[in-house]
């Protein structure tokens, strides 16, 4: 299987990525903009979130409220997401209305600023603070990840804050740093646009030019630097929550997406943490019965990488017992090696995995803008098939010898809150 | 085709559609075996990929309301033992496969869900068969799994969006099916043996009644073929899971569950709605895409983009064999409580004492029929459609006149479902959330039953 992709630079700098693919009557638009949580500045947590959120309130030409109002008529999906490296907006609508997603995107990307109040600020500003409640601060373990974060990284590296931003930077944000904002980040030379579906390369090529063409190129804000984390020791610490069980977060820092040795780490997760005969599930769940669940998995960053092992008690189980169990499997894995039954198992899950994710022409497009803009090299979703069939037992072994170095290793329990101290964790 | 390069088009203008690209919706071919099991299977090239689910008359309202939580055990359990393998060689050779193994219950039916790679079809099929057929349900494993459900429901509480819903349909339904919940509470849970589990699986898990959905890679005699090897000694019949009567209409009421400290309120406005077939279901489906289906719905565009009180608010319609729940759902900061009720409310109101506009209507029938191709993308996508086309007993024609009859709705059908079906006499009113902060939001709204979250 290989998806057919052609490249393209426009002259102010935006990159083009063309997958045509004609079994379906959809396009699928995404644009994939190389800024995020990671370009914020202190005090303004949260920024580039709630300036993803501006960008669906409408345009110089394209009036508030209208731009989900006019996908949905014409029988799209659409959303945007925000995460450390990039920002991305997309939307897959019926193949004839190519022009309609290509409008609404190039709209944005040239003509943002005269549609910007501070009332939509406001608006979206509590928005976002709801958010922020909604699916953080009122969900079972929902703070775990910024705690573990915060602990993991170091003050001032971009890394250590959620995208979501703390509640009193989200309050801080002011008209001018979205203008700034924009300017700084959001210009077709720091963008990726990616077509995957029902269209002929060449017309949809000119229909971008243009829309595209004429949005001048800016200075692109230099790339704030992420370094990797020194493995000066292990971090601990801890988060009560309103939970019955405890839940403990390994995490470890691990190679990013585009380094040679990241596939191989994603298959020791698979092989850690997924299928009831994985090695962690097999022996916490079910022959110890010590953990509820358990799960491993690696971000794809596009600087220092991040490898997780989370693991739920059963009721009785003590946080600390439980990390003791994990640590053992892990030590054991490292001491002993892996099978080569379990390397099949894992690459067979893992390539299962990537079809379902391109399976859809909107997933699709995803993986195809994240190979593009965080590997710079969108012929990724292609190659990434073969280099997870082509991972063997030794690159999985060095690899976890490598990654799970507990010197780089940042511990955090998740403990039912007290009786007495049932105010935490709240604002 | 290369079109012309136009230098800048009219930006001021939404861009005139190109002409519409037909839609082939997928084309299933049926097939019984000889032991009444039915095949259904639509091709879908492109993906080395299949998607399958094997349906089967297994769901909650097949096991006594004593040992609910039975037809999800029973489900988990599949996997759990052979005579020739335990629950763990099971999962190694799952595993080895790599093929994704789903089973899950729903009120009526149950089914195994699967997605694989097509080059992997024998031995997905192999594994299905292992786990229909020859599953011995040890004891040692239906306590193991037992415990886990147990763990599971008692976690549920640690969610106030969980506690809300699980709340809601109580307090609609009572102790009738579509007030408990699918997996059973932890009293029924517990009570259940081995014995009650393989008396189930003898029961319900039968071919004749069952349904056997393929899309994907694949060819049509391999896949009857293989049907045929692997289940054509699997005998017995299963009649349909019936559905529950409609409960009594009830009077409003208003209930506030106390989670001191919580950052927000869950929401819930619902009532006892409608089952699948209806005379007016797709009147019923616009009203509900306009009220709070779309983004653009008026729920969410006073709640969220006019108000900013909250992430998002929505409303949906559940269709089942019988009557399913209507609920609206929002989650807003506490002190909105009262005045996010009092909205929602207005909202329903309004849709029942005025017409909606014409741009309403053109948005909503846009939004459901335009939106077909991407209802029907992929082969996981199409096996989910036609499964509830089937399990909820729909015209074989459902999506091929879907469009017609969306557009054929009027202003006048959508004000007298929402008449018919929303009346504001019988709403019941849920929020979990911090009692302290919200009750005082509440005054006007009639008298609230105060609960400890358990």
């Amino acid at each position: 299987m290989r998806f057919e992709i052609r490249e393209h630079v426009l002259d102010n700098g935006l990159r083009v990525v063309l997958q045509p693919d004609a079994s379906a009557p959809l396009v699928a638009v995404h644009v994939m903009y190389h800024v995020g949580s990671k370009n914020e500045r202190a005090g303004r947590t949260g920024f580039a979130h709630l300036f993803e959120h501006l960008l669906f309130q409408g345009s110089e030409h394209v009036p508030r409220e209208h731009h989900f109002k006019l996908i949905q008529d014409a029988g799209g999906t659409l959303n945007g997401t925000t995460w450390f490296d990039r920002t991305n907006y997309f939307e897959t609508l019926p193949a004839n209305e190519l022009d309609l997603g290509l409008w609404l995107e190039s709209d944005r990307m040239g003509f943002f600023k005269p549609g910007i109040t501070q009332e939509k600020l406001d608006n979206q500003r509590e928005v976002v603070k709801n958010e922020r409640r909604q699916s953080y601060e009122n969900r079972p373990y929902g703070l775990a990840l910024e705690t573990l974060l915060a602990r993991a990284y170091d003050e001032g590296h971009p890394y250590r804050h959620p995208t979501i931003g703390y509640m009193p930077d989200i309050d801080a944000a002011r008209l001018e740093d979205v203008h700034e904002f924009f300017d700084r980040h959001y210009g077709p030379n720091n963008a990726t646009l990616v077509l995957v579906g029902d269209f002929d390369p060449a017309a949809a090529l000119a229909r971008v030019e243009a829309w595209f063409g004429e949005i001048p190129a800016r200075p692109v804000a230099a790339r704030p630097d992420v370094p990797v984390p020194a493995r000066g020791g292990e971090r601990r610490t801890l988060l009560r929550d309103r939970v019955q069980m405890p839940r403990v977060y390994l995490m470890y820092h691990s190679p990013r997406y585009a380094d040679p040795d990241f596939e191989d780490v994603v298959l020791l997760n698979y092989l850690l943490a997924d299928g009831n005969s994985s090695r962690l599930e097999k022996t916490l769940v079910y022959e110890k019965r010590m953990a509820a669940d358990v799960t491993s998995f690696t971000w794809p960053t596009e600087s220092a990488g991040m490898c997780f092992v989370v693991a739920t008690a059963r009721p009785g189980v003590a946080a600390a017992d439980l990390e003791a169990e994990v640590r053992d499997v892990l030590d054991d894995l490292l001491r002993g090696g892996v099978e080569e039954e379990e390397m099949e198992g894992a690459r067979n899950r893992a390539r299962r995995g990537l079809l379902n994710g391109r399976a859809g022409f909107g997933d699709r497009a995803d993986a195809i803008a994240h190979a593009a803009v965080l590997r710079g090299d969108a012929g990724y979703v292609n190659d990434a098939f073969a280099r997870y069939g082509a991972v063997a037992r030794a690159d999985v072994e060095r690899a976890a010898g490598t990654v799970l170095d507990p010197r780089g290793l940042t511990v955090l329990h998740v403990v039912p809150e007290e009786e007495t101290d049932t105010t935490e964790g709240t604002p | 085709m290369t079109k012309p390069r136009i230098a800048t088009p009219d930006r001021a203008v939404r861009p005139a559609p190109a002409a519409p690209r037909p839609l082939a919706l997928p084309r299933f071919e049926r097939h019984t075996l000889g032991n009444g099991l039915r095949v259904e299977y639509a091709e879908r090239r492109g993906l080395p990929e299949v998607s399958l689910h094997l349906v089967l008359e297994c769901g909650a309202g097949a096991e006594p309301p004593r040992l609910g939580g039975l037809g999800e055990l029973t489900a988990r359990l599949l996997t759990a033992g052979t005579p020739g393998r335990d629950a763990i060689e099971m999962a190694r050779w799952l595993d080895r496969l790599g093929v994704g193994y789903r089973a899950t219950v729903g009120y009526g039916v149950g089914a195994v869900s699967m997605h694989f790679l097509s080059e992997l079809f024998e031995e997905a099929l192999d594994f299905l068969a292992a786990t229909i057929l020859d599953s011995e349900f040890p004891e040692h494993e239906v306590e193991r799994i037992r415990g886990e459900r147990i763990d599971e429901i008692e976690r549920q509480a640690d969610d106030p969006a969980t506690v809300a819903g699980l709340a809601t349909i109580a307090e609609l339904y009572g102790d009738g099916l579509y007030g408990r919940p699918v997996g059973g509470t932890g009293a029924t849970v517990s009570g259940i043996g081995p014995e009650a589990v393989r008396d189930f699986h003898a029961a319900r898990y039968r071919p004749g009644g069952a349904l056997l959905i393929a899309c994907g890679d694949l060819d049509r005699e391999r896949l009857i073929a293989a049907a045929e090897a692997r289940f054509g000694a699997w005998s017995g019949e299963t009649a349909p899971v019936p559905p529950p009567e409609t409960p009594e209409p009830r009077a409003s009421d208003l209930v506030l569950i106390d989670r001191p400290g919580s950052a927000q309120s869950e929401i819930r406005v619902a009532t006892v709605g409608v089952p699948y077939n209806t005379g007016d279901h797709h009147a019923i489906i616009v009203a509900n895409a306009i009220l709070g289906g779309l983004f653009n719905s008026r729920i969410n565009l006073n709640l969220r983009e006019d108000k900013g009180w909250t992430y998002g608010a929505r409303s949906s319609f559940r269709f089942r064999r019988g009557a399913g729940p209507f609920v609206a759902r929002t989650a807003v900061e506490t002190a909105r409580t009262g005045p996010a009720f009092e909205e929602i409310l207005r909202e329903i109101e309004t849709m029942r004492t005025a017409p909606v506009t014409d741009d309403e209507m053109r948005l909503a029938r846009n939004a459901l029929t335009l939106s077909l191709p991407l209802q029907f993308e992929t082969a996981v996508q199409i096996c989910g459609k036609v499964s509830r086309q089937r399990v909820f007993g729909l015209p074989d024609d459902y999506w091929e006149t879907y469009r017609s009859r969306i557009e054929a709705v009027t202003p006048d059908e959508v004000q007298e479902v929402c008449r018919t079906y929303l009346d504001p006499g019988r709403l019941a009113l849920l929020a979990v959330g911090d009692a302290a902060t919200a009750a005082p939001t509440l005054d006007g709204l009639g008298p609230v039953d105060v609960r400890p979250a358990s």
